[in-house]
């Protein structure tokens, strides 16, 4: 399978580390869970995931979670209670240790962007923190614009310390009605602007269309059922111009335009 | 639990873990299944030498097919209650990758069991055909040590060929004839649970030639979307592994084992020593790693520690002593050790 990976080349490989978590910050259903983790904290890049243990009786997958942010030696995790494995996660307290494999995966691609946006929906917010403080690091002016379907999702948004963050909810309880993309549309775009989206399949093929009116090139980082996480099982595939492709390993960051999405 | 003595009273003697397949002499019995650990794979992501420092006392790569395939749509896999679903459709990039990826395993110490999948029996001839070709023609250390070939004939994934055959007996006696006289190395032939009696299909298998029987592959199963209540997956079914299915497993390798004299690779839902005892009680010779190599890139290793602990804490001094406990006519038992 040829791989045309579009994030950032892994170049740091992947360890398996028991992390103690530090902090526990609940938003709604959400909860950024910071975990001890020197050595992730220093090879991780925006955009990548660790593979996290469950700390659950009996056999569960590790789940996939985007690197939230990166604060010294430690990393936080963006959590949001879904199924019972997201909810076992999310459960987690101060003081209990989880395992963690990673970084895995490609990154996003901070060099040389001079204006950048951040389009997410839903948990797919998550890698955006870390990424919007990459970006300015660089020198970036970063916009974000979020997308939820309501204003009980929307509180995640408090997770998040992005100068320019706006906010939208599909029923119009929080922020400006619409989706994500809509919200995009109101805002000021310079030309040039590189776009980065993440979350679910139909989100992003909304952002890509919105990106090809405008002009836009862009980077989409997306989600998947997975097994392995590390390119063994084939499991997490996505259709793209390439072919299907593993999230895992050649995404999760991928060019937007390579992205086959309804 | 209640064990005849603790493992730290009598845990000075050393445990025997070798095992024999055949003319194949394993140094302990924990292989990985098919498709579940890649060797290349582990090596690009993990920082950690695969290679040197290999879990399994065989390595069996994902599935080679003639031609390469694209696999099945996604979604692909799924959690399920104690495992997991799965729909690859046999994803892999074709013979001729493999043959070219070879000379990278060549460093592999353990030897290599080639799983080999078809849509026909003409494709599996022509892949141990290539394979024979390649190897004897290849100077020495230019390759790993290709012990074997694992026929596939139990993918539930695909929609022709593999479990089309495994469920037929005579399709499967057809395709082991056809492939036995092209190779003198270790023939296994991985059987499907999806049968009404597995030791049919066993026997077909060792009547034509077969010198080993691994099993089993996944159950046919399906998962219905809960928000959509579509079926799930982007094939609708897939194959169910994992944990849920070990009781079934168990008794499948417990039929085979009993009725045929070829040694048996047993496998499903192994996650810990235990579980790998229990399948070396029920006749299996080796046993194979699988959905657990998902949940921990160190399963394998974890295995085999775990394996020898729970000899030891019986007093079973290798583990030959353990094989075949819980089969019919066995009147020895673990508290005999």
């Amino acid at each position: 399978m040829s791989a045309v990976p579009a994030g950032s080349s892994m170049v740091q490989k992947a360890v398996t580390v028991d992390c103690r978590v530090s902090d526990v910050r609940r938003h709604g259903t959400f909860a950024v869970v910071s975990l001890v983790a020197p050595h992730l904290a220093r090879r991780a890049v925006a955009g990548q995931f660790v593979m996290v243990a469950v700390p659950r009786g009996g056999f569960v997958l590790r789940r996939p979670l985007s690197v939230h942010a990166v604060r010294g030696d430690s990393i936080a995790l963006l959590i949001e209670a879904r199924g019972h494995g997201s909810a076992a996660l999310a459960a987690v307290d101060v003081g209990q240790t989880l395992s963690l494999a990673g970084p895995l995966g490609t990154g996003f691609v901070t060099e040389g962007v001079q204006s950048a946006l951040l389009v997410g929906g839903g948990i797919g917010v998550a890698p955006f923190q870390m990424l919007a403080e990459r970006l300015a690091a660089a020198g970036s002016y970063v916009t974000a614009a979020f997308g939820f379907r309501d204003h009980r999702q929307a509180r995640v948004a408090g997770a998040f310390d992005i100068p320019q963050l706006w906010v939208a909810t599909e029923d119009g309880s929080l922020g400006r009605r619409g989706t994500a993309v809509e919200l995009a549309e109101t805002l000021a775009v310079q030309p040039g602007t590189v776009v980065y989206a993440c979350g679910p399949l139909p989100m992003i093929g909304a952002v890509q269309r919105w990106a090809q009116s405008h002009e836009l090139t862009g980077q989409a980082s997306l989600e998947a059922h997975m097994a392995c996480g590390s390119g063994s099982c084939h499991g997490c595939v996505i259709e793209t111009t390439a072919g299907y492709l593993r999230v895992c390993s050649e995404g999760p960051v991928f060019d937007l335009r390579m992205v086959i999405a309804p | 639990m209640t064990l005849p003595q603790t493992p730290d009273q009598h845990g000075k003697g050393e445990v025997e873990l070798a095992v024999s397949l055949g003319p194949l002499r394993l140094r302990h019995p924990v292989i990985n299944a098919s498709g579940t650990f890649d060797l290349g794979e582990m090596e690009a992501h993990y920082e950690r030498d695969f290679v040197a420092d290999f879990p399994f006392s065989a390595y069996v790569p994902k599935t080679v097919t003639l031609e390469a395939r694209a696999g099945n749509p996604p979604p692909r896999v799924s959690e399920t209650a104690c495992g997991m679903i799965n729909a690859i459709g046999l994803a892999n990039p074709g013979l001729q990758s493999f043959l070219n990826s070879l000379p990278a395993l060549a460093k592999l110490r353990e030897p290599v069991i080639v799983s080999v999948g078809g849509s026909q029996r003409e494709d599996y001839v022509a892949v141990v055909e290539a394979l024979e070709k390649t190897l004897d023609s290849a100077t020495k250390g230019s390759v790993p040590q290709v012990a074997g070939y694992e026929l596939n004939v139990s993918c539930p994934n695909v929609r022709t060929g593999c479990l089309a055959i495994g469920t037929d007996p005579a399709e499967t006696a057809a395709l082991v004839s056809a492939v036995r006289p092209l190779t003198a190395r270790l023939l296994v032939v991985k059987l499907t649970p999806n049968v009404t009696d597995v030791v049919v299909v066993a026997r077909a298998a060792v009547d034509a030639g077969a010198d080993c029987l691994s099993l089993v592959n996944t159950f046919r199963a399906l998962v219905v979307d809960s928000v959509t209540l579509k079926p799930f997956l982007g094939n609708r079914t897939g194959g169910l592994c994992g944990p849920a299915i070990k009781p079934i497993a168990l008794r499948l390798v417990h039929d085979v084992a009993a009725a045929l004299p070829v040694p048996v690779i047993g496998m499903g839902g192994i996650t810990t020593g235990l579980d790998a005892l229990e399948f070396i009680a029920c006749g299996a010779t080796a046993v194979a790693i699988g959905a657990a190599n998902f949940a921990a890139v160190d399963a394998g290793e974890r295995i085999v520690a775990e394996l020898e602990a729970e000899l030891r804490a019986r007093c079973l001094p290798s583990v030959s002593a353990a094989r075949g406990l819980a089969l019919p006519g066995s009147a020895r038992s673990a508290r005999d050790a």
